[in-house]
């Protein structure tokens, strides 16, 4: 399972769409969460909407929280995204056997098996979580409580008994001011996570939508050079009915 | 909490008035709605009387999460039936009016009143018993291979006669999974003192938090809000405090994983109320006091006897 996690707090104003990138995402079996961070005022109305917007387009969750909220809502996304990948995939099958895609369609009984094989998976499956974070000048009173949402979120992934994956991303990144750069590869860790934002030079402009393309490509090379089929595929053929 | 987003409920709006009777899909009970006895993150809870009997019935906001309830407690049921009566009864759906279905069950209803208001109302004699009935259920399910995982102040009842109950099973884990429901306050690596996978001392953990949280819930008010989290912060309060202090040890080790089992757990918390209660013994005196500790350590010795007998 894949997941990019865009934590913000305003709009984009540089480049590609992000709902349009979001959706790019999403095509490829990458789920889009946005967390939207404000501490005073909110961010505006076309703010709120864009974020709701990247979520849906990327099949994903959206929230707006206060700083001290962020870790248990970054925790929280996490794993409600978790299980509503693996709720969708057993959807798309009870659909084809039963002809009614709804667990409520089934007697009780029934009911609970296909829920112990869902929560098996939800704990097994194997998870990478990609983190962008917006490093545009007025995140930088936030950028601590990120720092601790990040060590967190890794330590619920390490509590797993399923191989999970985290990496960290900023954005605007690279000479021109485009893009995102990468922070953090791949890390199974806690002791392995650097400290994340302590050089950083905050920018002014917000690039959402090229950061997202960056994630995307960089989950591609990523499957390219592991030659990995998509996993939610490969677990369902072994476990669902 | 609501979300925002695709397919997710974005709230849980269900209201039923007093009278209104609700029939099972499946199995076809009738239960009549009393009143709303408590709502959380994951439903709500109404009292219901079914043949002429009152228990709690919990209507699941999410179908799945529900179920991933059920199951829990369908085990634990299983292991726990010798023990007297079932805690889950039923398991049914309804449908209400928009023409919406809800899954539920039904549970025995559980008359009581949350920790602290139980020791404000009966004075803070019936502490350590409170600690005594948790320690005896944790150690039941960690027995059967199962930690409660959400151990917080809404999660108990206190019943007559200090008899606390865990309730809300959301949160129970089979031990070696990563916990499935917490917050924040009673986490263990909130407080940066270990993982969030599921062993009996992240049970024990919550419950030193719960247990602090009870007698000295300004002071960890404090605590928090100076950003100190760490267990050394924690043992400082307990050390502190007039009441906490002799259970100093216990919470200790409660508080770094020092407890290999809830087992052990309760001997050490057994044994440091009995030295405490006869140094105060000598102490004090006055008979509605003595009468008191009379029937606390009469059922405290009842709760052991209960418990050797049980496990
Ligand atoms: N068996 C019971 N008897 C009496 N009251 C109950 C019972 N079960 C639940 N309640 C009441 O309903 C409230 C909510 O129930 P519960 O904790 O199961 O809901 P929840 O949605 O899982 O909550 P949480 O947010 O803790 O996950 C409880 O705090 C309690 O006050
Ligand atoms: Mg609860």
């Amino acid at each position: 399972m894949k997941q990019i996690l865009l934590i913000t707090d305003g709009c984009s104003n540089v480049g590609m769409n992000p709902v349009t990138a979001a959706a790019h995402a999403y095509a490829e079996g990458i789920t889009v969460n946005v967390v939207g961070v404000l501490d005073q005022g909110d961010l505006g109305e076309a703010g709120a909407t864009e974020i709701n917007e990247i979520s849906k387009a990327g099949g994903g969750l959206s929230r707006l929280v206060h700083t001290k909220e962020l870790a248990r809502t970054v925790q929280m996304m996490t794993r409600k995204t978790v299980m509503h990948t693996i709720q969708n995939a057993v959807h798309k099958e009870l659909k084809q056997v039963l002809g009614d895609s709804s667990l409520e369609s089934l007697p009780p009984e029934k009911r609970g098996e296909v829920v112990r094989v869902m929560d098996e998976l939800g704990e097994t499956a194997k998870l990478r979580v990609a983190l962008l974070i917006d490093a545009s000048a007025s995140m930088k009173p936030k950028l601590q409580a990120v720092e601790e949402a990040i060590k967190d979120l890794m330590l619920s992934l390490q509590s797993r008994q399923g191989e999970s994956e985290l990496s960290v991303f900023h954005f605007p990144g690279g000479k021109h001011g485009e893009g995102a750069a990468l922070d953090m590869g791949w890390t199974r860790s806690m002791k392995d996570i650097p400290a994340l934002f302590s050089r950083l030079q905050m920018q002014g402009t917000t690039p959402t939508g090229p950061a997202i393309m960056e994630v995307i490509d960089f989950y591609r090379k990523d499957d390219y050079g592991r030659g990995h089929r998509d996993d939610m595929d490969g677990l369902r053929s072994d476990y669902v009915v | 909490m609501t979300w925002m987003g695709c397919g997710v409920t974005t709230s849980f709006d269900l209201r039923l008035a007093r009278g209104t009777i609700l029939y099972g899909k499946w199995h076809g009970g009738r239960y009549e709605v009393q009143r709303l006895l408590g709502e959380g993150a994951n439903g709500k809870v109404f009292l219901v009387s079914h043949r002429g009997r009152s228990y709690a019935l919990k209507v699941g906001a999410d179908a799945a999460d529900l179920q991933s309830e059920i199951n829990v407690l369908r085990a634990i049921t299983d292991t726990k039936s010798r023990s007297g009566e079932p805690f889950l009864v039923h398991v049914d759906d309804f449908t209400h009016y928009p023409g919406r279905d809800y899954c539920f069950y039904v549970m025995q209803y559980i008359q009581g009143s949350s920790m602290t208001e139980y020791l404000q109302r009966e004075g803070s004699e019936w502490y350590s018993l409170l600690g005594v009935h948790l320690l005896r259920q944790l150690a039941e399910l960690h027995q059967e291979g199962w930690v409660f995982g959400d151990l917080k102040l809404d999660n108990v009842l206190v019943s007559q006669y200090g008899r606390a109950h865990l309730i809300d099973y959301g949160g129970v884990t089979a031990i070696g999974k990563s916990v499935r429901q917490f917050t924040e306050l009673y986490d263990r690596g909130y407080w940066s003192a270990g993982s969030r996978r599921a062993d009996p001392a992240y049970d024990l953990f919550s419950l030193a938090v719960l247990l602090i949280q009870v007698m000295e819930d300004r002071r960890l008010a404090q605590l928090l809000k100076s950003r100190d989290r760490s267990v050394n912060a924690l043992l400082a309060l307990v050390k502190e405090s007039v009441t906490l202090a002799p259970f100093g040890e216990w919470f200790g080790k409660a508080l770094s994983g020092g407890f290999n089992s809830a087992r052990e757990a309760s001997a050490a918390w057994q044994s440091r109320y009995r030295t405490r209660s006869s140094a105060r013994q000598r102490k004090k005196s006055g008979s509605r006091w003595l009468f008191r500790a009379f029937a606390v350590s009469v059922l405290m010795l009842a709760a052991t006897a209960i418990w050797y007998l049980n496990v």
